[in-house]
């Protein structure tokens, strides 16, 4: 049902105007249900993200649809064809970015990624695919001797050498300095901008608040959660936070009493106050603290994140 | 196909780009050859001859040291019996044998060109025939026989002329020596150092596949159309041509560095070789197949290459081990890459007739495929 509203009025259109479809997949290793009934939908030219900790099941989800993974049940559909029993027609349209560490060490970005072109039936000519991801100066030298973000816009090259309609990138950012992060994001910016679709996963909450459309929450094989960011956070909290140093004096009931205050909580020394009013929750704070011949420090407010809904939704933090 | 040719040659650059794999396959076996070559070679290349003297004169005596003196011919004198068993099993190049009765038709003779006036006058004494000697050599290792057949030519017709001051009296037959026998020396390490490279080229296809698939490459590629067989022809195709530039360097070090020569056919040479190849890589794939880790990897294929490399005649002939350890070499397929090498490239002895050895790495190859087709996992 969070799929359908939001889907509706697309939903016109023929089946395979969707760059993903996935109803109802499921995938069990042994004992572990690594995939359980994972429903969503990928609209063309939108960036769409999973996010989830480690396990959740984002790369198993992410493989099946890449055609590299059978499915045990559900119905999937990639520009309109299965990936697993169409996977060479999907795959030449697709492009992938797995997280793997380099590939062939010995090879030059140049020759890697001209050997990767002559896989697929369609291709961009390697100079082209050399600027997109500003490796130009990268040609000649061989992937061993690149650093971290250069590997990982490598990584990200190779996907697009065909040219690609839908684009997955799993986890593109894991282990990179906030530099190469944000070098990275500007990469996907441009996909879109160039009508591409993309899905990614990752388990950095500001990085799915930058870069997503659309994005689902997993956890345990299953989403949570599905929409835009803000609609996930409004959905779940309906206050924001003002925060200050507490002051001696000012008791809890005192401050459960002041206007739009749902909730108060401690922690390190800090004072949390739940509001639906911020402007006239702050008022009550300074009168208050006049009050007592004090003055508040550190007043703040914090508008809850994603992070905040993950761990209302599951109890833990992301990156735990 | 050209999807196959830019992996294959992708392959092959990082393949000579990776020095530590270029020593293995290229500099690790050439070690092997000039080391071995050179221990067990004694360095100039000198015949050994079984030396059969029936006539016990002064004058076979100095044929004796006619011989001798060429330097290149060690001579062993012994029975004939004795001669052609020794050479049967690999210790003598060749057998000369002087009939009794030499002595006496060079003093004949000698005699005749002091009482006669002319050296023209050639058919000496026509009422005794010419004492004939009887040299044997190994046909099938043609360039040595050649050799010495030449070298027993030129000595004998030198000392006839220097004795009896005439045209030569005594002839040269020349006899096949039964059996082929066992080579030693460089021509012994060259060929089954060849195998032992082309199994370590073989097996050693393992690592980076395990190393490929640790490291998810093979599911990266697995996420291109490009078909599996395509990864698997290209590395085939990767092996063999490594496998040609192996023998090349092998052959070209044992055949200028040693003289080692060649008798047999260079096509089916090549066809052994590639055989081989196809096998050893195969076996990769089954190592690949039961092992999950790049280490244990490593250490599969290090304990199988040395195993092999001990207990297949590689460094001692297999005729020379014990009874139990012969009975492990008829296991091992490395036995008859090396035996069949052998007996192609310089007309050893067959330890298994060729098309039995060829047949048993036709089957090795076969139920390693299949194995590999049951138990290889991409991932």
């Amino acid at each position: 049902m969070k799929v359908g509203e939001l889907t509706n009025e697309v939903m016109t259109d023929r089946a395979s105007a969707w760059a993903v479809e996935c109803h109802d997949l499921h995938k069990r290793y042994g004992n572990l249900d690594a995939v359980a009934g994972v429903s969503f939908e990928v609209r063309p030219g939108e960036v769409f993200g999973l996010l989830g900790p480690n396990g959740a099941g984002k790369t198993t989800t992410i493989e099946i649809l890449e055609g590299i993974r059978a499915p045990d049940a559900g119905d999937v559909r990639v520009l309109g064809l299965d990936p697993w029993r169409d996977g060479r027609r999907v795959k030449s349209r697709i492009g992938v970015q797995l997280q793997t560490a380099s590939l062939y060490p010995y090879l030059t970005v140049g020759e890697l990624i001209d050997l990767f072109g002559r896989f697929f039936p369609r291709r961009l000519p390697t100079h082209q695919v050399l600027d997109m991801l500003e490796l130009g100066e990268k040609v000649d030298a061989q992937t061993r001797t690149l650093s971290g973000g250069q590997q990982q816009r490598l990584s990200v090259a190779l996907a697009l050498v065909n040219d690609p309609e839908l684009v997955f990138l799993d986890e593109p950012t894991t282990g990179l300095d906030p530099a190469a992060r944000r070098s990275l994001w500007e990469i996907v910016r441009r996909l879109r901008a160039e009508g591409r679709s993309v899905l990614l996963t990752t388990h950095y909450m500001e990085e799915a608040d930058a870069l997503c459309d659309r994005l689902a929450i997993m956890d345990h094989g299953r989403i949570l959660e599905l929409g835009t960011a803000g609609e996930l956070v409004n959905r779940r909290f309906h206050e924001q936070a003002v925060h200050f140093t507490a002051i001696p004096g000012m008791e809890a009931a005192e401050l459960r009493s002041f206007p739009g205050v749902a909730r108060v909580a401690h922690e390190d020394g800090e004072v949390l106050l739940y509001t639906s009013d911020v402007p006239a929750t702050i008022g009550a704070v300074l009168a208050a603290a006049d009050g007592l011949g004090a003055a508040p420090t550190d007043l703040g407010v914090r508008r809850p994140t994603l992070e905040d809904v993950f761990l209302e939704l599951t109890g833990r933090a992301l990156r735990d | 196909m050209d999807a196959l040719l830019a992996l294959t040659v992708a392959n092959l650059k990082s393949f000579v780009r990776d020095r530590a794999a270029l020593f293995w396959t290229i500099a690790f076996p050439v070690i092997f050859v000039v080391l071995f070559g050179t221990l067990f070679g004694g360095g100039t290349a000198r015949f050994r001859v079984g030396w059969v003297d029936q006539d016990h004169t002064p004058a076979s005596a100095a044929l004796e040291q006619a011989f001798a003196r060429t330097g290149v011919l060690s001579l062993k004198p012994m029975s004939e019996a004795a001669a052609l068993a020794q050479s049967r099993q690999g210790q003598l190049d060749a057998v000369i044998v002087v009939p009794a009765g030499y002595g006496a038709a060079v003093a004949r003779a000698h005699d005749e060109g002091a009482s006669t006036t002319g050296p023209t006058s050639s058919s000496a004494s026509p009422l005794l025939p010419s004492p004939s000697l009887t040299l044997y050599t190994d046909p099938t290792r043609t360039g040595t026989a050649q050799a010495i057949e030449q070298l027993v030519t030129d000595v004998t017709t030198g000392v006839d002329q220097a004795l009896s001051g005439r045209p030569p009296i005594l002839s040269v037959q020349v006899r096949p020596l039964s059996g082929k026998p066992i080579v030693t020396g460089p021509s012994y390490y060259v060929p089954s150092i060849l195998a032992m490279a082309i199994m370590q080229l073989g097996i050693f296809a393992a690592v980076p596949l395990v190393q490929q698939r640790e490291k998810l490459i093979l599911k990266r590629l697995g996420a291109t159309p490009l078909p599996r067989w395509t990864l698997v022809g290209s590395n085939v195709l990767l092996r063999l041509v490594i496998a040609a530039g192996q023998t090349v360097i092998i052959l070209a070090i044992g055949l200028v560095g040693f003289h080692v020569q060649v008798t047999g056919s260079w096509l089916l040479i090549a066809g052994i070789v590639a055989l081989g190849a196809l096998m050893f890589t195969a076996l990769g794939y089954v190592i690949a197949s039961f092992v999950r880790t790049e280490e244990a990897a490593n250490g599969v294929t290090q304990v199988a290459q040395v195993l092999m490399m001990f207990l297949s005649g590689i460094f001692f002939p297999i005729e020379l081990m014990p009874e139990w350890m012969k009975s492990i070499a008829r296991l091992l397929p490395l036995t008859y890459l090396a035996d069949g090498l052998r007996q192609v490239m310089v007309g050893s002895s067959p330890f298994v007739p060729l098309g039995v050895g060829m047949g048993i790495l036709g089957a090795w190859l076969v139920a390693c495929l299949a194995i590999s087709a049951r138990f290889f996992r991409w991932e």
